[in-house]
């Protein structure tokens, strides 16, 4: 009993419930209780949540993906693009997009690998680049569904199906499209880190790379692939965020990198690498969201929001400690 | 971030190369455009705009540098274009105080500076030209009053409120519905993000079960409230309204049927090139030019807007 209390997965679920607690304290009209508000909690946390199996892969093998948000914003522009004005069929759309956020993260993944940067200067670099390309594919305006013709006057497309089939519901409401990509992408990273030998490829180089090599586990390959994974996830998120805005927003997901990682470590993922896994994640990025959802809900001025995020999110890394100190 | 200072150090050296080498060899005007930030679509269409004034006239050479919402960097393009011994600059300061001395250094340079969009301290430059916020926000606040009959409960999904266009849109509102029964019921500042404004969208869908309409200081942020309420399937029983009314944006947004009404904000650009070309025949132009604001409903958007009073 008291070795399952103190295993990761119940500490995680503790801050979760820490975070619960306040919205049944601050209930804001009983708008808490309803299923909607439960439903679009988890829809906000979905994206970015889905950045964060990403990065909980970089993270496991010991390194850091700064550039999920802007590969996010690049994929949602292209994907906007291919969709709206270029008028692509859904399936080339998507694989394409897919193919562009692999093509980034396997880059990032080779800097680090092959050329030995450190992941935090290789996906900086990534980051950077991958936003000034947003904004050059993109001309530096949103793509929606104005579209400009040759003489300047604008014409109105149609949002595409495929737009509206991500950002749709299942289960009579219940439950948005984009949670259950996140979840199936759970399930994935979920399998590949458990029962994968390149999951547990993942672990032992982020726990002690130098003893994995010498173990014969391919280094570099798994790490790349860790990264090249990671920009599979955000060109995913990319899609799913230019699905609900309507539109590819070349500044989309600014400073998304951030609460990706905070969502992977209020989860009791180490930083440091080869200790943590996707469903610390998964309560993470409910952890996260649900925080959002209840200071939004009732109504908490910005400056008091920043504040106790902060205070919130140092109580529920403390909750994590495996030692008392 | 060393490496985006880097790359964009080596273009504006480039950009610099160019300035002097037209100014050397030809007749060209050449005009120096600071803008403080291209990563908003308003100022994007801001340069769009000078550009295409500056286009009809072929005497004309425009120079852009963007310093990506940096106050140093700004400074140093300022002190760029006065070194490149440009004919005229354009500046869209990113805040008032730190560049009040650039600027005036610019202008003690015998350089024609105009002003555009947000003001700077004391009177070293030519002329300013801006829009007023706060009129824009009361205008937006008697049009609602208006449609709604002075009663109604409405949600306000607020700007970056540090920000002085933030402050003024909010304060001008609440002047343009004084006196009436209307209610502010929720508020929230989303940042002059649409990701945002969504979720704040829900948020008050979730608490009120009657919202009659939605103000939101931009076009964006009606927008996503729009895809909020059309998401629960109450888009029908709230009218929107939004502010800048970009020909892509707020303007698509009402003759699609998205916002009830758009208010311009408008970027000025124009009316540069304008005062530029008058500095250039030797005419007098004045210190200030306030810019007027149009109106976009669904029954005037395809003809243009309406101008406000």
């Amino acid at each position: 009993m008291k070795a399952a209390l103190q295993s990761p997965t119940a500490r995680a679920l503790l801050a979760l419930l820490i975070v619960l607690l306040i919205g049944v304290i601050f209930p804001a009209d009983d708008a808490f209780y309803r299923l909607g508000t439960h439903r679009d909690a988890l829809r906000q946390a979905s994206v970015t949540g889905i950045l964060a199996c990403g990065m909980t892969l970089v993270i496991l093998s010991g390194g850091i993906d700064l550039a999920v948000g802007s590969i996010l914003g690049l994929t949602a522009v292209c994907f906007a693009l291919f969709s709206i004005w270029w008028q692509w069929p859904a399936w080339l759309a998507v694989l394409a997009c897919l193919l562009i956020g692999t093509a980034c993260g396997l880059a990032s993944g080779l800097l680090v690998s092959l050329l030995r940067l450190q992941p935090f200067i290789a996906t900086l670099a990534m980051m950077v680049f991958a936003r000034g390309l947003a904004k050059t594919v993109s001309g530096g305006v949103k793509v929606a569904t104005a579209v400009k013709n040759a003489d300047g006057s604008f014409r109105y497309v149609d949002v595409p199906d495929s737009f509206r089939t991500l950002d749709s519901r299942l289960l009579g409401g219940n439950l948005s499209m984009v949670t259950v990509i996140f979840l199936a992408v759970v399930a994935v990273c979920g399998v590949l880190l458990t029962r994968h030998v390149w999951g547990r490829d993942l672990y032992a180089i982020g726990g002690n790379e130098e003893a994995a090599r010498l173990s014969g586990v391919h280094v570099r390959l798994s790490k790349t692939l860790a990264y090249a994974g990671c920009g599979l996830l955000a060109a995913i998120a990319g899609m799913c965020q230019a699905a609900q805005e309507q539109q590819g927003d070349p500044e989309a997901g600014g400073g998304y990198e951030l609460n990706a990682i905070a969502m992977v470590v209020i989860g009791g993922t180490a930083l440091t690498g080869g200790r943590g896994g996707i469903l610390l994640t998964l309560i993470g990025a409910a952890t996260i969201g649900y925080l959002e959802k209840i200071l939004s809900l009732n109504a908490v001025p910005e400056a008091s929001r920043l504040m106790l995020t902060g205070v919130i999110i140092v109580a529920a890394v403390l909750t994590q400690r495996r030692k008392r100190y | 971030m060393p490496i985006s200072r880097r790359s964009f150090s080596i273009a504006a050296a480039g950009s610099l190369l160019a300035a002097c080498s037209t100014s050397k060899e030809g007749k060209k005007f050449t005009v120096g455009m600071s803008q403080c930030n291209l990563g908003e679509p308003w100022r994007v269409q801001m340069n769009a705009d000078v550009e295409a004034a500056a286009a009809k006239h072929p005497e004309l050479k425009v120079l852009f540098k963007d310093a990506q919402n940096d106050t140093l960097k700004q400074r140093a393009h300022i002190e760029e274009f006065v070194s490149a011994g440009v004919d005229a600059l354009i500046v869209t300061p990113k805040e008032s105080q730190p560049l009040t001395e650039p600027i005036a250094k610019a202008y003690q340079a015998k350089i024609p500076v105009i002003v555009l969009d947000r003001a700077v301290v004391g009177d070293q430059f030519t002329t300013f030209i801006g829009a007023d916020n706060r009129k824009i926000g009361r205008a937006a606040g008697e049009w609602l009053k208006k449609k709604l009959n002075g009663n109604g409960r409405i949600v306000e999904l607020k700007g970056l409120m540090t920000s002085i266009p933030g402050q003024d849109r909010n304060q001008g509102f609440r002047d343009g519905i004084a006196g009436s029964s209307i209610e502010v019921i929720f508020e929230a500042d989303m940042k002059w993000l649409e990701p945002d404004a969504r979720k704040e969208m829900e948020s008050a869908l979730a608490r009120f079960p009657k919202i009659d309409a939605v103000y939101a200081h931009n076009d964006p942020g009606a927008h996503g409230a729009y895809l909020a309420a059309q998401a629960a399937g109450r888009e029908k029983d709230i009218v929107f309204v939004g502010i800048d009314a970009l020909p892509q944006e707020g303007v698509a947004y009402v003759r699609q049927g998205i916002l009830s009404a758009t208010f311009q904000y408008p970027t000025g650009g124009a009316e540069a090139i304008d005062a530029v070309m008058k500095l250039r025949a030797a005419q007098t132009i004045p210190r200030q030019i306030t810019l007027g604001s149009r109106v976009f409903t669904a029954e005037n958007a395809a003809g243009g807007g309406e101008p406000l009073a």
